[in-house]
């Protein structure tokens, strides 16, 4: 099997195979990653493509000093935040709610009912939902620390801000996270 | 909450990638503050929940899109080549490009200091200062000349006014000198006289000044 950089040189000298093959290596990671973000598999699919586009127009970029995953990961990021922002001119679709569940207005484009509070948690389309009630930036943190497993002065980097920053903004995240879960469970009809 | 540590312990403690020394500095505060031991109780569901995720497959799709879309906006920004040129110059086109000619010219004419010589043997080109020499050695010769005619005019115009006076005007030419003779006489006593109150003046000054220094001098010694 050719490595990243071995493909990476043949996709530049026009070879459509191994930049396909470059493509399976890593779109499984790059869509779950944008299936966590987006919350849903058609704009999944369409961060994926925007991702890999940006990926192959920047390959000649691309020195071999990091790794190829991290890289890609980078303008993943990019793709992400710049989606966070079309989304965020145009709130219907996406808004940030207040981290008091009190203060949730009832329509914020996301269905944070009883029933669609009711489902799993711990099934992907729970957590989806779950996610999608952040805010973008707690959403991106969370995803790069726990399913990326970035270190935070890796994620401040990367977002130019301390590590400090990033770590107030993970527990901030995480704790928002779990009071969206715990009023799913208060919800929910006790077992 | 009351301890302003939290969010950076409770960070750490859910970071996979920490070290081995930053973790034990973790578990020596949490051994510690109950707080933070609670406040990470609370938050674990929340770390595990997102644990839980799934790996999806990723549907199939177009993988070559970004490769086809590359290649066709790179052909599409491609430099369009530029329309072929004629091989030589055209009269036609002379309006366009006898003025850029003309100047190209005189701009090295500039550049390389030409002069052309016009003489009644013909025309002759020279570049740079290599001529500089000869003109000068001209020129010298020039002056020369030209001095040489100023002198023969003046000698020939004395010659004409001595013949027109003749004799009588040596006695005037010896009064006019003795009258220079007394004017300058009468100028030097001038000069001395006013020397001599210039230096008067000087006297009165350094007089002053003695009377002014002694004047400051009793009014210091004053109680």
């Amino acid at each position: 099997m050719e490595n990243d950089n071995e493909l990476i040189a043949n996709a530049l000298n026009g070879s459509l195979q191994a930049w396909e093959a470059l493509v399976r290596r890593y779109e499984g990671r790059v869509y779950n990653y944008s299936l966590r973000l987006t919350g849903n598999r058609d704009d999944a699919m369409d961060l994926m493509q925007d991702v890999f586009l940006g990926v192959y127009r920047n390959l000649a970029r691309f020195r071999g000093e990091s790794q190829f995953i991290s890289w890609l990961f980078r303008i993943a990021h990019n793709k992400a935040v710049d989606l966070a922002r079309r989304r965020r001119a145009n709130p219907v679709k996406d808004q940030a709610l207040p981290d008091d569940p009190e203060d949730w207005p009832d329509d914020q484009g996301v269905d944070t009912g009883p029933q669609a509070l009711a489902m799993d948690a711990e099934s992907n389309a729970g957590l989806q939902l779950l996610l999608q009630t952040l805010s973008p930036e707690q959403r991106l943190i969370l995803e790069l620390k726990v399913f990326q497993s970035m270190t935070f002065d890796e994620i401040a980097m990367m977002q130019d801000i301390s590590a400090n920053t990033a770590k107030t903004r993970f527990y901030s995240a995480l704790k928002k996270l779990r009071a969206l879960m715990e009023g799913h469970h208060e919800l929910s009809p006790d077992p | 909450m009351s301890c302003h540590q939290t969010p950076e312990i409770v960070a750490d403690h859910f970071d996979s990638r920490l070290s081995s020394q930053a973790r034990q500095t973790v578990q020596q505060h949490l051994a510690m503050c109950a707080e933070c031991r609670a406040e990470i109780a609370r938050l674990t569901p929340a770390q595990d929940a997102l644990l839980q995720w799934q790996h999806e497959s990723v549907p199939e799709w177009d993988r070559s899109h970004a490769y086809v879309h590359a290649q066709a906006h790179a052909a599409q920004t491609h430099r369009q080549p530029l329309p072929k040129r004629h091989a030589g110059l055209s009269w036609r086109d002379a309006g366009r490009w006898i003025p850029l000619a003309a100047s190209l010219i005189l701009s090295v004419a500039v550049l390389t200091q030409t002069r052309l010589n016009v003489t009644e043997q013909g025309w002759q080109l020279s570049f740079g200062n290599t001529s500089g020499e000869a003109q000068l050695q001209q020129l010298d010769a020039y002056m020369t000349a030209y001095a040489d005619r100023q002198q023969q005019q003046t000698e020939q115009m004395l010659e004409v006014a001595l013949g027109e006076f003749g004799d009588s005007t040596a006695d005037t030419l010896v009064q006019l000198a003795d009258w220079f003779e007394q004017q300058r006489e009468l100028d030097i006593q001038r000069m001395e006289a006013g020397f001599q109150q210039l230096l008067d003046r000087d006297y009165q000054t350094v007089n002053s000044v003695q009377q002014l220094a002694s004047y400051v001098q009793y009014q210091g010694d004053l109680p």
